[in-house]
């Protein structure tokens, strides 16, 4: 922004002044913030001898070896395939379920809602490692450890009070007239949700899913305990990669592999950033 | 059914449409209360019993109650209670530093030009970046040998930090990747608080000449306490669960150094397979969470109150 000519000189020109350091400040935090990232990108486009450089190499020749290595070799493509298949089953199985509890909280009075909300907060509360005994258990006895819906059910513990609360928030700052109009002209309370209620309220269920297909995206301690070979995500192979790594083993590798899980929830965030920001606000102070 | 209240007249079938009504409602919570009953109140419940249970491995179940003992086992064990220690360091370092650097630096951020927006969206991306590979991005920058930030640090003639090989360092290694993972999201709540901030006061202390300090103590921090609690308290639940970064990146040493509780937990069931001791440390981490996040919201309330 340039520098106004203010009447009252030295005092504005000096808020000017600041005004333009703040500026300049948040580009330059914001720049620093991304910088890992960057190099990640760079690492990912190198060769083994680039990587192996000191000075660092910034001005090399790019090569996509490293990414035809990761999608071909190893399983990584089919982790790629099972994170997505995990995350997006266990986000509509949560949007599901914690969209109409969500509603059931925004506007029937169920008595006790005020409970519930506490036992949502509480729900937050409790470590996945306490979980993640019985679930083990409980899978190997049902003999379904290592599939797709069993981490799908597990996920749905910390993802569907997050969309509970969430969703209750957006059925809130909906009109009440709307069902009610709608349960005039015959409709059922459920009718009435399905055929009013959700429709319009699509953009927030939209943000939310995308909400939860984040929050799946990354989990690995579930992932680690009950998958080992077929419905393992990528977590668990990156934290592999990455434990593995000293001193410039594997990193072309593990940074190409870390940008192909990257880029797609960087899209999604980006999608729906305005919601985003809002659904974590709201998470915050009222969850 | 629901046509049927509008009658008033006739009390009996009211009443009749009332519970009708009421058994609608609730069938709106029937399929989260089911998922959450299956995937955290029961496994709760069964972690509870294995805690007072010997655990059968040949049948891969509880056995015989066991009262106490497993939780005296626990706390008997020094390596849990160091992990205890080492996450309660981790929170004590991490969360005060991403408060106050999330809120500076959405103050920082909020300023107004045109660029606003971008910026604001671009510190949405590393909060997306799952943590394992956040761990992977800086094992790459710290390297000793290699990395790009000690060759930076080396310009200025620093010598080589061994990151993640030095008791010390390790923990503060993983700060400093929890801190650029979590800092981004405390930046965006609390920019989006700032901006709701009353204008009118601040106009009001720049007329009467406060000055920077001034203001931020008597206006700004006054008003955002309730935001900045609340953040607290959000970044303690999730910090609390600290889990995968440590994975990716130290595995919990050097020694037992950065071995935060759940990973000891978590290597006590699944590798050691010591699974009554193990639901007895993960009931104890639930109560101490459980009531370290009471404390933490009667503290936001009582601030709110005295505002």
């Amino acid at each position: 922004m340039t520098a106004v000519n203010p009447p009252v000189a030295s005092h504005r020109r000096r808020s000017a002044k600041a005004h333009r350091t703040r500026v300049w400040s948040g580009v330059i935090v914001c720049i620093l913030f991304l910088l890992p990232l960057v190099w990640m990108l760079l690492t990912s486009f190198k060769q083994q001898r680039d990587i192996f450089s000191s000075p660092p190499s910034f001005i090399f020749e790019p090569t996509i070896a490293q990414y035809v290595d990761v999608l071909t070799r190893g399983g990584f493509a089919g982790q790629m395939l099972n994170t997505v298949i995990v995350a997006v089953g266990a986000s509509v199985l949560s949007l599901i379920a914690g969209a109409m509890a969500g509603y059931a909280l925004s506007r029937l009075r169920i008595r006790g809602a005020g409970v519930i909300g506490a036992l949502i907060l509480a729900s937050r509360g409790v470590p996945p490692i306490a979980l993640a005994v019985p679930m083990f258990l409980v899978a190997r006895s049902l003999g379904i450890t290592d599939t797709h819906i069993t981490l799908i059910i597990a996920y749905c513990s910390f993802i569907v009070p997050y969309v509970m609360w969430l969703m209750r928030g957006f059925f809130l700052a909906l009109p009440k007239e709307l069902e009610e109009s709608a349960m005039l002209d015959g409709c059922s309370r459920m009718g009435a949700f399905f055929r009013i209620i959700l429709p319009i309220s699509l953009p927030g269920l939209l943000s939310t899913f995308i909400f939860s297909i984040i929050l799946a995206w990354e989990e690995l301690l579930f992932a680690l305990v009950l998958t080992n070979r077929n419905a393992t995500t990528f977590p668990v192979a990156i934290a592999g990669m990455a434990g593995d790594t000293e001193n410039g083993a594997n990193w072309g590798a593990l940074a190409a592999a870390g940008m192909i899980t990257v880029i797609p929830v960087v899209i999604l965030a980006l999608l729906v950033q305005k919601w985003l920001i809002r659904g974590l606000a709201e998470g915050a102070t009222k969850g | 059914m629901s046509v049927d209240s509008l009658k008033p007249n006739r009390s009996r079938t009211r009443r009749g449409a009332v519970v009708k009504d009421v058994i609608s409602r609730w069938t709106f919570m029937v399929p989260a209360i089911v998922l959450l009953v299956a995937v955290l109140a029961y496994p709760l419940l069964y972690t509870l019993q294995i805690s007072f249970s010997d655990f059968d491995l040949a049948t891969f179940a509880p056995s015989s109650w066991a009262g106490t003992g497993n939780y005296e086992d626990a706390l008997g064990d020094e390596n849990f209670l160091n992990s205890l220690v080492v996450t309660g360091i981790y929170l004590v370092l991490a969360l005060p530093l991403q408060i106050v650097l999330g809120f500076g630096i959405a103050f920082l951020l909020n300023a107004e030009w045109r660029g606003r927006g971008v910026v604001r969206a671009l510190f949405l991306i590393p909060m997306v970046v799952a943590p394992v590979v956040s761990g992977g991005i800086w094992k790459i920058m710290l390297d000793p040998l290699w990395g790009v930030i000690t060759w930076f640090l080396g310009l200025f003639g620093v010598q080589p930090i061994d990151w993640f090989g030095d008791a010390g360092m390790a923990m503060i290694s993983i700060v400093i990747i929890d801190t650029w993972r979590s800092v981004p999201f405390v930046v965006l709540i609390a920019a989006a608080a700032m901006l709701a901030l009353p204008k009118d006061v601040f106009e009001a202390a720049s007329v009467d000449g406060a000055n920077w300090w001034q203001t931020l103590k008597s206006i700004s921090l006054p008003m955002l306490a309730p935001i900045i609690a609340a953040t607290f308290i959000v970044r303690w639940l999730g910090a609390v669960k600290m889990f995968d970064v440590v994975v990716a990146t130290t595995n919990g040493g050097p020694g037992q150094a950065t071995n935060v509780v759940n990973l000891y937990i978590y290597r006590q069931a699944f590798q050691l397979l010591e699974f009554s001791t193990s639901s007895a440390m993960a009931i104890i981490v639930l109560v101490i969470t459980m009531v370290l996040t009471f404390v933490f919201l009667w503290g936001s309330k009582k601030l709110e109150d005295r505002l």
